[in-house]
């Protein structure tokens, strides 16, 4: 739906919900509406981000289709952060060419053969041979892989931050705002628990509209795995440049064991969030949104289960073509990363803080309480 | 359900013979079936919406009120018996029946407890609930919420519900309910039972009826519920020889919206402009003191007070110095540089309409503006208007000017079938019906006959529930 039409439908919505408000037990997107009586689209981007699609509003509502009132809020708050992951992300479109699963599958071969190449052209084509030590440097030099890693990586870093800027802008509008300490630690500290996910003591309402803590039990898993597999590569590359300890890395080493732990951990968690989607209710988001939900999943999948066959294999024969995969779905990953559903955690952290500035800094209530929530 | 050798059709449900039927599938209802089932009764409820629209007039309610003698994680202080009482005698002409308006508020204090352990959940009172926090606790996600964790409850506790299913027809041999004829799908089954429990709402979804006590404005009612709320059963009781409690022209109305929908616009569509504001009728005139008193007393006075208008339509305008006091109303409102022009729009004369006014602007006293303040009963009164309006009585002077058209929204309705200590259905001739019970709006006429409490009706049905859940049971298991 075009845009303007969008965000007339969620403040048509949004009006509804905010003449009823019987939701605002369940998390601060209900609260926060309150505080406004008339929506920009800023507003309205800023309630959908802070949104953890927990559900719980919609198994609650009186007013879900065939309800004339036809609110579907988990629905159109989806449609509003596609919308966002789309429109702020700067430049606005991945080349036509690299487009959709196919275009994933090209990049994804075009890497792999890549990296052959360099394996041919610098050691003679080790990568066939298998490996002496099981050493990626075997493969490919250290400083070339540092290279092509870290290029993509950079790239999108850049293209994020730049996306986060002009969400900002358009949601808060004062960088200077950004520094509000306290606000950052309540932020972390509700984002790292994903406490607004929980819809207060119910639990999320998502496989077939049963509350539980699965989903948000199953997200941490991959959040904390994903964590791990990022400390596994930091602290292998501080003992590197630190203690110049070359890899291979023994087994009970740190960036062995946190890669084990968080490749396994993550692996986990997405076969949960797999299940769980397919038992979800499909009304409640966007068939878009579902396909990038196991985009991601999927390539996480393949992530994980790359880099744990590469630490397997790594006294085989397959080592090396297992680590051209790997490190293939790396570089791919890192260079798409910025128009896929992994950036769905930075427009929600930042909401997560603009919550939080709000809720202290906003003076409280001075209405008498003719309001009508004192009734029933 | 089919590994356990349950029954899981509606066809095998409905013939099968069941120790207590529950007729109904909103908060009374449930409560009932989950009492009866705690005694080892055999129970089935019959619901007479589909899964969505489940639950009746609960799935619109918030809250509850209850006895409570201290503070807790819901509650921000105690609420007393003597506090409670004094407050129900104090609402409309007070009790119906004292003993049993006694009892509910006796029986109230174990109730909250009773509702967690079957899975309800609260929350804690938040910005906007505050100022009834103390006397009532609020349900996490409100009364559809509450249902549905009524219904997983049930579920777990094997209690079969059939949806969709209309009991069209009583059967009696003298005193006893021997059979349910129950519509579902299209066919008619005879079920039996050997108690019923009747829980199934007030009439007012029923328009012919409402029309019976109040001639046609009764076709200009919105009702904030669902339609299916028409009757059938306080019908067939009474016909059976019931007898009745409650005034049958009690109900609680509110002000809605006019473009509400006929039926089930619930909470969302309720207006708080009045006290800010001056309201006409549709000959331009006022006919009500619109600063009269605070919430909640006021709320329950509006929708009888349009409800005698002409047309039953009342008419709200203010102004721009008073237009963020309250919630903006869910459809938007009518706005114009005049009054003249507001009126227009609703379809009213626009000179009478400006004309009163301005006469009622003559009647505002000169330190008006200064002197207002919402958030108390600010006594800044008329005079010299008739009726006067005795708070927050300001000139409409600021363009740009506002309005909204309101209709009577219909809540629920009071009369009901006269019942006993153990819920049990009480007869015209004094007697009482064998087996068969009731709880909840059905009855509630048995407590309060007029005026409303928020949270009350919750509490009626709660407590009713339990005791005819328990006493069917024994009546059946006996």
């Amino acid at each position: 739906m075009p845009f303007d039409d969008l965000f007339a439908e969620a403040e048509r919505q949004l009006k509804v919900c905010n003449s009823c408000r019987y939701c605002a037990g369940y998390c601060p997107v209900w609260p926060a509406m309150e505080l406004r009586t008339a929506m920009t689209q800023g507003d309205i981007t800023h309630l959908s981000n802070l949104c953890h699609d927990c559900r719980d509003c919609f198994t609650a509502c009186m007013y879900t289709a065939p309800h004339e009132f036809d609110l579907n809020p988990p629905a159109i708050f989806t449609q509003v952060r596609e919308r966002t992951y789309d429109h702020y992300v700067w430049p606005a479109r991945v080349p036509g060419v690299l487009r959709g699963r196919g275009g994933l599958a090209v990049a994804f071969l075009a890497i792999c053969m890549l990296l052959v190449a360099l394996n041919v052209l610098t050691t003679g084509g080790a990568v066939f041979t298998g490996p002496q030590t099981g050493s990626a440097y075997e493969m490919i030099r250290h400083l070339l892989l540092v290279a092509i890693v870290t290029v993509p990586a950079l790239w999108s870093v850049g293209v994020m931050l730049v996306a986060l800027a002009r969400y900002w802008k358009d949601t808060r509008g004062q960088f200077r705002d950004l520094l509000d300490g306290r606000a950052w630690a309540s932020c972390l500290n509700q984002s790292a628990w994903m406490t607004h996910q929980t819809g207060a003591e119910e639990g999320c309402a998502y496989e077939e509209n049963e509350p539980s803590v699965n989903r948000r039990r199953a997200h941490h898993l991959v959040m904390y795995g994903f964590l791990l597999t990022f400390v596994s590569t930091t602290s292998a590359a501080i003992e590197e440049n630190f203690f110049g300890q070359e890899p291979p890395y023994p087994y009970l080493s740190v960036p062995v064991i946190t890669g084990t732990v968080g490749g396994i951990m993550a692996t986990i968690g997405c076969v949960v969030l797999i299940r769980l989607k397919k038992r979800s209710d499909a009304f409640q988001t966007t068939p878009t949104m579902r396909r990038a939900d196991y985009g991601l999943l999927w390539a996480l999948l393949v992530l994980m289960g790359s880099g744990l066959l590469v630490l397997l294999t790594r006294t085989t024969v397959a080592f090396g073509p297992m680590l051209v995969v790997h490190l293939a779905a790396v570089i791919v990953a890192f260079g798409i990363m910025p128009y896929t559903k992994f950036v769905h955690w930075n427009y929600r952290v930042l909401a997560v803080y603009k919550d939080n500035l709000e809720r202290t800094g906003a003076p409280a209530q001075a209405h008498y309480d003719l309001s009508p929530e004192t009734r029933a | 359900m089919a590994a356990r050798g349950l029954l899981t059709t509606a066809e095998e449900l409905l013939s099968s013979p069941w120790d207590v039927v529950v007729i109904g599938g909103g908060n009374a209802a449930l409560v009932s079936a989950m009492s009866a089932r705690d005694q080892g009764a055999r129970v089935l409820v019959l619901e007479r919406s589909d899964v969505t629209f489940r639950g009746g007039n609960s799935r619109h309610t918030r809250n509850i009120r209850c006895v409570h003698n201290s503070a807790d994680a819901y509650n921000t202080g105690a609420y007393t018996f003597d506090e409670l009482w004094k407050d129900l005698c104090s609402v409309g002409s007070g009790p119906s029946d004292e003993e049993l308006a006694h009892l509910t508020v006796c029986e109230s204090e174990s109730v909250t407890g009773w509702m967690a352990e079957r899975g309800a959940l609260f929350q804690p009172p938040l910005a906007g609930t505050l100022h009834m926090g103390r006397t009532n606790r609020f349900f996490l996600g409100g009364g559809k919420a509450l249902i549905n964790n009524y219904y997983r409850t049930l579920r777990d506790r094997q209690i079969p519900v059939v949806y969709e299913a209309t009991v069209e027809e009583l059967v009696f041999d003298g005193d006893r309910c021997t059979e349910l004829v129950v519509n579902h799908a299209g066919r008619r089954h005879s079920l039996r039972a050997a108690a019923v429990v009747a829980a199934a709402g007030g009439f007012e979804g029923n328009i012919e009826w409402l029309t019976k006590y109040w001639g046609d404005a009764a076709r200009n009612f919105h009702i904030r519920g669902p339609r299916h709320n028409d009757g059938l059963i306080l019908r067939a009781l009474l016909d059976a020889g019931a007898r009745t409690a409650g005034e049958e022209r009690g109900f609680h109305a509110v002000a809605v919206d006019a473009r509400s929908p006929k039926f089930d616009g619930g909470i969302a569509t309720r207006l708080d402009c009045i006290p800010f504001g001056v309201v006409l009728n549709n000959q331009q005139e006022r006919f009500y003191d619109e600063g009269q008193d605070i919430w909640p007393k006021r709320y329950a006075i509006w929708g009888r007070n349009i409800s005698q208008q002409p047309d039953q339509i009342a008419y709200c305008f203010w102004d721009s110095k008073v237009q963020d006091q309250f919630l903006p109303p869910m459809y938007g409102v009518y706005s114009a540089p005049t009054i003249e022009g507001v009126a227009s729009q609703m379809g009213m004369d626009p000179e009478r309409s400006a004309a009163t006014i301005r006469q009622y602007n003559a009647g505002v006293p000169e330190d008006a503006t200064s002197r207002f303040n919402p958030a108390h009963l600010d006594a800044l009164a008329t005079t010299g208007v008739t009726p006067p309006k005795t708070n927050w009585a300001q000139q409409l002077d600021s363009p740009p000017y506002y309005g909204i058209a309101m209709r009577p929204g219909i809540t629920f309705t009071y009369m009901g079938v006269g019942v006993n200590r153990q819920a049990r259905v009480q007869r015209e001739d004094g007697t009482h019906f064998a087996n068969v019970f009731a709880a909840g709006e059905i009855m509630s006429g048995n407590i309060l006959s007029s005026g409303y409490m928020a949270g009350f009706g919750m509490t009626i049905g709660t407590v009713w529930g339990r005791i005819a859940g328990r006493e069917a049971a024994q009546n059946a298991l006996r």
